[in-house]
């Protein structure tokens, strides 16, 4: 049996594929979405952390599949290892409907006008390709708005003094600081820092239909009860089914996108649900596979036009992986500051975002969220005890009383973080899979340092008896959840693998809307931003197709 | 059959099938374990002991660490049987040449010392022929926090006694959008 054909496909069902797909469904494009997990379900998996998203320990409950799945690790001296999605380094993002956003923090940054220049304002970086973006915040301040309308964001602008400029307020309140952020937020104030509520893609008021934020304990890393935490899946993915336009099609694994003679996409091969091989026909082509697998994608993509892959002319498809490098300074204090209400974060510091003296970029600080008991295990002061009486001790008095300041630090793109496939190792599908490589930057480092001081000065402020510090931004591969970067948008077709408005420069119907395009990470979770390329993306293409039908 | 004789003739059938057939099986597999054997769990049991100690609380015996590790060595950590199985032989050899006892009968303080000796990697290879002690021990000192501090439906952490002791409410009630406190 053929599939119809369709004006456009799209390639997973994440943070911007479900944007992608809902913008193509509702201008009257006929859309097949393709999701290689399942519907998300929270009875499936209830308040586990040995299974949450957090902590993988006994499996990924999000996806995918830790058997069919595995990717080769390369080290610093060219060892391969194999890792599965439960192993250390897989940098591991889920599979299922809505992809990250149904058990994510949901943080709502929107970058700073500077994260789209930083070539501009830093000059070059030895070592690094680090570049402007060809678009700038201005060009996708519409669409930050449209996400945090659409998907909808608590939060209050208005307090940050660093946040760029905007149009319309969040829609919804922000939350209320949860005990450690009330101590947190008074003892910065003191250190002349500006501290607000971290905005989130989380109701704190009844919002599109669905109930406010209940404050689980156990809110990162899982789905939510009461479904109070927005992701694609609970909003525009059924906005794009509900137009009769759009299919979703759950379990199917795409494995190449298919090109013709002239240089077009013509479809995709997948696997469908029972694992038989299947072809899809369309229009066009946009992949939203996230960073790793969206490279992945393209390398295996190969044809007598496009003999090293798919976009890959000048070999910068899967270059330049990056996530964040986390950093945090812990603090002990003398009474209980913890009050455990989900999920935890709720203080943030924009301070070290940019115009800090020889800090390129920089991140953004937040208290952490809730960690659970086994992820708790590991926390401790340089020199304690990881086992017996000692170890016991200090997790009983101390588990409501360790206080920790953290940050996503934008990392330094580096040419040679990369994502390459490894024609040996296969998964259960027999498809090459992902080889992940390089070291990040010696710079991240130095910019970790920076700012653990500054975390673990706030923590000392606020009365923390002991401090110490966990300085991130060393070793590699980069990526994790935050994965981006490995198919940069540009206007040089040489130096970059996608225009302005993620359109493959060499096959005009051949689309990326991931985080893959982004040129830097920004000092920010990446969710929203991701989630706005989807709107850029996805708003071209549909007011494109209107007229030219990209033939 | 009169009733009586009936009643007689069930009463020794069970006794002849109890003894023939369930009693073999019973010497066969008498312990509670899917991968230990009942010596290979006493040796771990003493471990998990060690590594999360009975105070004024709970310790790992009591919360049924050992169940939770042989659970997941049957299953999801199924490639660290070898591990575990070379690891409790190397370290009974080594208790047994040193010391004329299996580890779990060393009095807590010798053990305790002992692994120490296995944390910094400090037998010989002849002692330890293949891999490292340190691999052996710090899998299970995971395993064991994993075990202590989980989710009970995964074996461990007996009526979320960790919980307990953490001063933390579970598990959470669905539809009603609470705790259960166990505080």
């Amino acid at each position: 049996m053929t599939n119809k054909h369709v004006n456009a496909i799209i390639v997973g069902a994440g943070a911007s594929g479900g944007v992608v797909a809902k913008e193509l469904a509702t201008s009257g494009m006929s859309v097949m979405l393709f999701e290689r997990g399942e519907w998300p379900n929270y009875d499936e998996h209830p308040n586990d952390e040995l299974i949450s998203q957090r902590t993988e320990v006994l499996g990924s409950p999000f996806g995918p599949d830790p058997l069919k799945n595995p990717r080769v690790l390369i080290s610093k001296s060219g060892e391969r290892q194999i890792v599965t999605p439960i192993s250390g380094g897989y940098n591991n993002n889920a599979a299922c409907v809505g992809s990250g956003t149904v058990s994510y923090g949901a943080m709502a940054w929107r970058l700073m006008e500077e994260d789209f220049k930083l070539r501009t304002v830093y000059g070059h970086v030895d070592g690094s390709t680090l570049e402007d973006w060809p678009i700038t915040y201005e060009d996708l301040e519409p669409c930050y708005e449209k996400a945090e309308w659409e998907i909808g964001v608590s939060g209050d602008d208005t307090q940050n003094p660093f946040a760029p400029p905007r149009n319309k307020k969040q829609p919804m309140p922000p939350f209320e600081y949860n005990h450690e952020a009330k101590v947190l937020c008074e003892a910065s104030k003191r250190l002349g820092l500006h501290p607000f509520p971290i905005p989130m893609l989380r109701n704190s008021i009844p919002y599109n239909d669905r109930a406010g934020c209940i404050r689980n304990r156990t809110c990162v890393g899982f789905a939510c009860p009461v479904d109070a935490k927005n992701g694609t899946q609970n909003t525009v993915i059924p906005i794009a089914i509900a137009t009769g336009n759009c299919v979703l099609k759950t379990g199917s694994k795409v494995v190449e996108i298919m090109t013709n003679d002239h240089g077009k996409a013509t479809g995709v091969r997948y696997f469908d649900q029972n694992d038989k091989p299947q072809i899809q026909t369309a229009d066009l082509v946009v992949i939203t596979g996230a960073a790793v697998e969206t490279a992945r994608l393209l390398l295996n993509s190969k044809s007598k036009l496009f003999p090293n892959g798919l976009g890959n002319n000048n070999d910068w498809v899967g270059r330049n992986l990056m996530g964040h490098a986390y950093t945090a300074a812990c603090g002990l204090f003398d009474y209980d500051i913890l009050d455990f209400s989900g999920p935890g974060a709720t203080v943030a510091w924009c301070d070290f975002n940019h115009h800090n003296p020889g800090i390129i970029g920089g991140g953004l600080l937040t208290n952490d969220f809730n960690r659970l008991p086994y992820l708790y295990t590991g926390m401790r002061p340089p020199g304690s005890a990881m086992w017996g009486k000692e170890h016991k001790e200090f997790q009983r008095s101390m588990y409501h009383r360790t206080a920790r300041i953290m940050g996503p630090v934008q990392e330094m793109p580096n040419f040679e973080a990369r994502v390459t496939v490894d024609s040996k190792i296969k998964d259960f599908w027999g498809v090459p899979v992902a080889a992940l490589s390089g070291e990040v930057h010696p710079l991240d480092y130095e910019h970790c340092k920076f700012l653990t001081n500054k975390a673990e000065e706030i923590l000392k402020e606020a009365g923390a008896y002991q401090t110490w510090q966990n300085v991130g931004g060393k070793g590699g591969p980069s990526g994790y959840q935050h994965q981006n970067g490995t198919a940069r948008m540009g206007n040089d077709k040489k130096t970059s693998v996608v225009n302005r408005y993620g359109q493959v420069h060499e096959i005009d119907n051949l689309f990326i809307a991931d985080g893959s395009i982004m040129v830097n990470g920004g000092g920010f979770n990446p969710a929203l931003t991701i989630m706005a390329l989807g709107y850029w993306v996805g708003g071209y293409i549909a007011k494109t197709f209107a007229t030219t039908k990209f033939k | 059959m009169t009733s009586q004789n009936r009643r007689e003739f069930i009463k020794s059938a069970g006794l002849v099938f109890g003894s023939i057939i369930l009693f073999p099986s019973c010497l066969k597999n008498k312990n509670n374990y899917r991968f230990f054997t009942s010596e290979e769990a006493l040796c771990i049991i003493a471990i998990c002991e060690q590594i999360i100690p009975k105070d004024g609380s709970p310790g790992a015996t009591d919360a049924g660490v050992i169940y939770y590790i042989d659970n997941q060595l049957s299953g999801v950590f199924y490639y660290d049987q070898e591990i575990y199985r070379n690891g409790i032989l190397y370290l009974q050899k080594y208790c047994e040449k040193t010391y004329q006892k299996p580890f779990q009968q060393l009095i807590p303080e010798k053990q305790t010392q002992l692994l120490k000796i296995l944390e910094s990697n400090q037998l010989t290879e002849t002692d330890w022929p293949r891999g490292k002690p340190a691999d052996f021990f710090n899998r299970i000192v995971g395993h064991t926090m994993q075990g202590f501090y989980g989710s009970p439906i995964h074996g461990g952490n007996k009526d979320y006694m960790s919980f307990t002791m953490l001063r933390i409410d579970y598990p959470l009630v669905i539809g009603q959008n609470r705790y259960v406190s166990n505080i």
